[in-house]
């Protein structure tokens, strides 16, 4: 008896004190995941700081791991028995891969308002990417990334390209741009374009923005790899992607560090690269490191139609184990996702354009150069083939370094190498 | 009746000594193997159930492409390494053997020293000596073909040059085993054979390469194991391309469960190089002993 009443006692009075406290102190503890390296992890460190002391009932715990594969997987694997993280970016390209796995959970209406935020408040494009198949919501897009043409002017002066402010110009056909690069070359550009051209990344992008200007399909909604016309535009594609190799207005074998050194160099007149290269250009250009004029522009209308492979970050939910996420728990993850779409001008400045309308339409952002320059981009996005074995990281990725990269270095013609890219993603397909 | 607890004892004594090697073994070997046999004939993802599907992996796995370049490519590896490494090894191991006392230390611990190393390390200190546009190498290359080599982006050099990065690695090692070998040889024989009159090379033929073979073959059979597992270099070097030139099987494994989260058919892949490497490395041991039968 005198037992139970002390335990009584004491239990009553823990859920008081417990009960006092909950209001006012509970603080959450988010566990937050990211891949993101180099500026763009710079930024996002910051945000988070910010954030923290902006927000003392909610602090977030950040780890960065290694972007593509080692992250996914490792997402994958802990998602499983409920010891992942409570909210992770995420690459829009890979959610078709991601809802395969059963890694990603809804975000829900109700969530969405818990962050302050409507279905409508993002670019379309970006918000479709994020659905599945049925348009249930399974992460937040935070921003769209692409890849934009940078140019070196210097190399251009005089020429028809540069108009009088000394902005690119007049580039709206394949030979419009081999034209440029000649003349680039003529002014002794030692490589006028430069690409990761032995990268899977650098040169999937290209490979999948030029197929995209000429209206090709890598996969198909029903799975077909390259299907109807496609082939052959994927075959011109490569075609011309050889050309520039062979003409020597590329790099031989660039991999990505080396590729972006000949142009901050100076020794390239164009970069075809990610917009997450701005901050590496202002930076040396604000230290006047730089020794010329820079701008960059949505990559210009080569073939037919005027678009660009694009992909975004995003964050989602992951699934925890077996159990439901903590109700409280997830409200506290939404807010976070809320504040960081509101501030998402920091992460514009790594280049990147945010999928938050408001903040994409600011004064603030019409103001930044140079994306307010190209985030028109954003409107004719292509986004990854939704499938699995597309995106990020992905067998589709693979190819682009397995078989695009050693045609356009001699070892394969384009057709062969388009033959092979179809019948080995095709069977990958399940 | 002694007799009998005796015996019953003995049982006992000797079963609980065998007992925890047996649970080891069953825990980390057998059950492992028992799950890899029943994955592969799921369609399970990497993590969690999957369900029943038969043969169906199997039948996937032999009509896919990319497995026989994966088995080709095997091959083509172990032609590359497993006797050029015996070889050079043999060469290594006569000549350290007629150092003796400190040089001879000196030398194996040159020798063995690359062994040490983790395969990361190796692999970076080779993309870094052939690396395309600053490769300390690429001068040599430029000298011979006239232009400097991509080695692990062009498809005619890229296993070539992993075997010889991969023989620099793990050399050492079959060295002192060959070296183990030579010392186990008693010099009497030598020395009767001298007074017989016979050369050099009759040495050689007649009582260095007999009395090695069986260390010989040991060395064949474990390198041919080791080659056929080939992984970590190619997904370092150069990733399987291009076009596939350096896709190998344990590749083909990794791609399928981490990167396609395909559990079951990862499982199926991986049993048949495990048979594929149990069958071979057996029967090469046996035709070796088979071949010098009279000396084992």
């Amino acid at each position: 008896m005198h037992f139970r009443k002390i335990a009584l006692a004491t239990a009553l009075s823990l859920s008081a004190a417990i009960g006092v406290a909950t209001p006012a102190f509970a603080q959450q503890t988010v566990t937050w995941w990211d891949f993101l390296s180099g500026g763009d992890g710079v930024r996002m460190k910051a945000l988070i700081t910010q954030f923290n002391e902006e927000h003392p009932d909610i602090q977030i715990k950040g780890t960065t791991l290694e972007w593509g594969v080692p992250f996914y997987t490792k997402v994958r694997t802990s998602a499983a028995v409920g010891q992942g993280p409570d909210v992770m970016t995420y690459h829009l390209s890979r959610l078709p891969l991601g809802l395969s796995e059963g890694v990603l959970t809804p975000i829900t209406d109700a969530d969405l308002e818990n962050a302050g935020l409507a279905r409508d408040d993002f670019f379309a494009a970006a918000e479709k990417a994020a659905e599945g198949a049925d348009g249930t919501l399974y992460a937040v897009p935070f921003d769209i990334h692409s890849i934009v043409l940078y140019y070196n002017a210097s190399y251009l002066e005089g020429s028809r390209f540069l108009d009088d402010q000394g902005k690119l110009t007049g580039i709206e056909s394949v030979a419009d741009f081999e034209e440029a690069m000649q003349v680039a070359a003529d002014n002794g550009s030692q490589t006028p374009l430069t690409y990761a051209t032995g990268d899977d990344g650098g040169v999937y992008r290209v490979f999948y923005t030029l197929l995209s200007q000429q209206g090709g399909t890598l996969i198909s909604d029903d799975g077909e790899i390259l299907p109807g016309d496609s082939r052959e535009k994927a075959v011109k594609a490569v075609e011309t992607m050889t050309k520039w190799q062979s003409e020597g207005w590329q790099p031989e074998q660039a991999l990505y560090e080396a590729s972006v050194a000949l142009f901050t160099s100076g020794k390239s007149a164009f970069q075809l690269n990610g917009v997450w290269e701005v901050p590496t250009m202002k930076d040396l250009a604000e230290a006047e490191q730089l020794g010329f004029d820079w701008g960059a522009v949505e990559v210009p209308k080569l073939m037919d139609t005027r678009t660009t492979w694009a992909d975004s970050h995003a964050f989602a939910i992951p699934t925890q184990g077996k159990d439901e996420m903590d109700p409280e728990k997830r409200k506290a993850v939404m807010t976070v996702i809320g504040w960081m779409e509101k501030h998402a001008i920091a992460w514009a400045a790594a280049g990147h354009i945010p999928a938050y309308k408001p903040v994409a339409e600011s004064t603030e952002f019409a103001e930044m150069e140079p994306n307010a320059t190209y985030s028109s981009l954003a409107d004719a996005a292509t986004y990854d083939p939704r499938s699995e074995i597309a995106g990020v990281a992905s067998p589709v990725y693979d190819s682009a370094i397995n078989i695009i990269s050693p045609a356009m270095h001699g070892y394969l013609s384009p057709e062969d190498a388009v033959e092979q890219m179809t019948s080995e993603l095709q069977s990958r397909m399940r | 009746m002694a007799l009998i607890r005796n015996k019953k004892r003995h049982g006992l004594i000797a079963l609980s000594l065998i007992l925890p090697f047996l649970a080891i073994f069953a825990l980390v070997f057998a059950y492992p193997l028992y799950e890899v046999i029943r994955l592969s004939f799921t369609d399970a993802p990497l993590i969690g159930e999957g369900n029943w599907i038969g043969l169906e992996n199997y039948i996937r796995l032999f009509s896919d492409r990319l497995f026989y370049i994966s088995i080709k490519n095997n091959a083509y590896f172990v032609v590359l390494t497993v006797i050029p490494t015996t070889m050079i090894a043999m060469v290594i191991a006569l000549a350290v053997n007629r150092l003796s006392g400190r040089w001879q230390a000196l030398a194996l611990v040159l020798f063995f020293t690359p062994y040490v190393l983790p395969v990361s390390v190796v692999t970076q200190i080779w993309a870094w000596m052939l690396d395309f546009q600053f490769g300390v190498l690429q001068p040599v290359f430029a000298f011979f073909t006239g232009k400097p080599v991509p080695v692990f982006k062009n498809p005619y050099w890229v296993l070539p040059s992993i075997a010889v990065v991969t023989i620099w690695w793990t050399n050492g090692f079959n060295v002192l085993l060959i070296l183990a070998g030579l010392r186990n040889i008693p010099t009497d024989l030598y020395e009767a054979a001298s007074l017989d009159g016979a050369t050099r090379r009759q040495l050689f033929a007649r009582i260095t390469w007999p009395l090695l073979w069986p260390v010989t073959a040991l060395v064949l059979t474990l390198q041919l194991i080791l080659q056929l597992k080939l992984f970590d270099q190619v997904y370092l070097l150069s990733e399987g391309g291009p076009f596939n030139s350096s896709y190998v099987l344990l590749l083909m494994v990794y791609r399928e469960a981490f990167q396609l989260n395909h559990g079951g058919y990862a499982a199926a892949i991986s049993l048949i190089l495990f048979l594929l490497i149990a069958v071979v490395s057996v029967l090469q041991y046996q035709l070796l002993r088979i071949g010098k039968g009279k000396d084992t």
